[in-house]
């Protein structure tokens, strides 16, 4: 029941990015005609002009465009990109690899350092460096991200000459070969380290908060009167639970983090799908930067879909019938 | 009270016992400043901040404090201008938001029903966007400028605490003397703004805070990528501006880069120290750059 909801719910989120994607260009300022078609169509005579639009049926009722664009996309047409001269499908699946690569790397490093040392603190609990970590998690979450991108290159890039400031891999180098690979992982390091400092907060917060809460409950008093040692508490009894919330979180944290990885990879001119917004907002690229939204929002949907399907498995219980909502 | 000297009272601000209370101050404090040099941004500015006073890359020297960009504006200039625009933008889309989230919180709070169901579902889907590419896609067909800036921001921002404040309507409508005024039949709006508002003021003012604090960034993320004004120029936007002339290769990225940075970072910090001693401050309330996706998940019935 609940789970057929949330699905329900996330129809309704791609739903939605669907119409804004129709939408917006038509009822933005400015000609339609310019956002769907191209600048071209300004120095074009009536006749031209009205040529162009049916050709790209744009002088259908509205309600045939919309069935027009949604059986496109289902076909995996989006148009054609404007740089790029491709289908947009095509350029989007190309860079969307690259994008989870430091996701996903930074999203673990955030995560584990975040849990260690929350873990850590919570056992603590609430006393003067509690404070100071605070306002050091405060400060982390202050600094824009791609400030802190750009202090890295000059740090790594232009002082040290340790790192490679731009793309994603070394030009020159097959796919495969070893160079190709250090290649990656050169480029990789302060992507992933950006975002990592920039997320490494909120997942310190949530482990420690969650643990103070497990560590507060009455099965650890039971623990300590059955005289099960300190390490064994925390461990097996309050981690294990505390873990659910910071499970949650984390999965959840994947969209806050697709927001940091589009301003940092324009930094790096990193070929993700965040740099590949950037150029499209620099070329008014309108079909690849729809594309690149739908995309997004299709990820984040599906990892949602996967958390809420991984969720009953670390937790019984959910699984009980009746036990949830 | 009142006869204690100056400098004491100003020492006790500063230092008080509690460090809660020392961090809100040192918050405001931080601020203020800002708040203060925006304000006097024409008569404190040394130049124009948009004519040519100096050598293109002026390093930081007696003429120029913070040196000059790559046209030869003043640098410094330009960043208490941008100052303006930064809290200007950041400040009006909380206020917007905010209020568009008590609204949306008091509807469905009070009337529940279908109206409740109806307005939640829209708070989830809005929350479940990726809300930066959403905001960079609307900016885009606005068009740049502070207002279609202003309007973006506010449009995917008030979600998150049109569901906290939502669920201090719902707790306060059960209340007696709510039920008393129910009871005398004054009608659901004067309900909702006589009685109920004024109870959740306490919970606007720190959300209106937390709100202002993501703003700020997402303003200095939108301009960055090149959405702002691009005559105006806010924190941002300059280093929109040193990042497409790779200022951080060079060493202009010692007064170019870092000022404006430092500049968001610490208005951002303040209001991060404000918006945690009014929030309780048991850290789960805090949510760091573009966490708003975070919700109240499934949770065990009790």
């Amino acid at each position: 029941m609940v789970f057929s909801r949330r699905v329900m719910q996330y129809i309704w989120v791609i739903v939605l990015a669907l119409i804004i994607n129709f939408a917006l260009p038509r009822i933005a300022p400015g000609d339609p005609a310019i956002y769907l078609v191209g600048e071209d169509i300004t120095s074009m005579t009536e006749a031209e002009r009205d040529q162009v639009l049916h050709e790209y049926k744009l002088d259908l009722p509205v309600y045939k465009q919309f069935a027009n664009y949604i059986t496109g996309i289902f076909r995996g047409d989006m148009g054609i990109s404007l740089i790029y001269g491709r289908p947009v499908w095509d350029v989007v699946l190309h860079r969307l690899p690259w994008t989870l690569l430091i996701m996903l790397c930074s999203l673990f490093l955030s995560a584990s350092i975040g849990v260690i040392i929350g873990v850590i603190t919570s056992l603590k609990g609430g006393g003067k460096q509690d404070i100071g970590a605070l306002v050091i998690v405060m400060l982390l979450g202050s600094l824009p991200p791609f400030w802190v991108a750009m202090l890295l290159i000059v740090l790594f890039s232009a002082t040290l000459g340790w790192l490679p400031s731009f793309g994603a891999f070394a030009l020159g180098t097959t796919p495969g070969s070893s160079d190709y690979f250090i290649g990656v992982l050169q480029r990789m390091i302060m992507p992933v380290l950006a975002l990592t400092l920039a997320h490494v907060g909120s997942s310190y917060l949530i482990s420690r908060s969650a643990m103070i809460n497990a560590l507060s409950e009455d099965y650890v008093m039971l623990c300590y009167s059955k005289g099960v040692s300190e390490m064994g508490i925390v461990i097996k009894h309050a981690f294990r639970n505390a873990l659910l919330p910071i499970y949650t979180h984390l999965m959840l944290a994947l969209g806050a983090i697709v927001s940091g990885a589009t301003v940092i990879e324009t930094v790096f001119s990193y070929p993700g799908i965040g740099n590949t917004i950037y150029e499209s907002v620099v070329a008014r690229d309108y079909s690849l930067l729809q594309g690149c939204f739908l995309i997004v929002t299709i990820s984040i949907v599906l990892a949602n879909l996967v958390t809420d399907l991984v969720y009953p498995l670390l937790d019984p219980r959910v699984r009980r019938p009746g036990g949830v909502e | 009270m009142s006869n204690r000297p100056m400098k004491m009272k100003l020492i006790s601000f500063l230092i008080p016992d509690n460090s809660k209370d020392r961090l809100r101050n040192i918050g405001i404090l931080i601020v203020a400043v800002f708040i203060l040099a925006a304000i006097l941004a024409p008569v404190i500015a040394p130049y124009d901040p948009d004519t040519k006073t100096g050598e293109p890359f002026e390093p930081p020297g007696n003429r120029h404090l913070l040196g000059c960009n790559d046209v030869g504006y003043d640098l410094l200039s330009e960043m208490l201008y941008g100052a303006r625009l930064s809290l200007l933008i950041g400040l009006l889309a909380a206020v917007i938001s905010t209020a568009v989230a008590t609204i949306v919180a008091l509807l469905a709070g009070y009337l529940r029903g279908w109206v409740d169901t109806l307005l939640m579902r829209v708070v989830d889907i809005v929350m479940a966007l990726p809300f930066l590419p959403l905001a960079i896609v609307i900016g885009v067909y606005m068009g740049g400028g502070i207002t279609s800036l202003i309007i973006v921001i506010s449009l995917v921002m008030w979600a998150h605490s049109a569901r906290e404040l939502r669920s201090q309507v719902l707790s306060i409508r059960e209340s007696g003397h709510v039920e008393a005024a129910r009871a005398m039949g004054s009608s659901s709006v004067s309900v909702m703004v006589r009685h109920i508002l004024p109870e959740i003021s306490t919970i606007i003012v720190p959300q209106f805070v937390r709100i202002a604090q993501h703003a700020i960034l997402v303003e200095s993320s939108l301009s960055f990528l090149g959405l702002g004004d691009p005559i105006h120029k806010s924190w941002g936007g300059i280093l929109f501006f040193a990042n497409t002339r790779a200022a951080f290769l060079t060493g202009a990225w010692s007064y170019w880069v870092l000022p404006p940075g430092i500049c968001i970072a610490l208005v951002v910090l303040g209001l991060t120290f404000i918006g945690f001693s009014l929030g309780g401050g048991t850290g789960l309330t805090y949510y760091p750059f573009g966490s708003f996706v975070l919700r109240k998940r499934v949770e065990p019935s009790q």
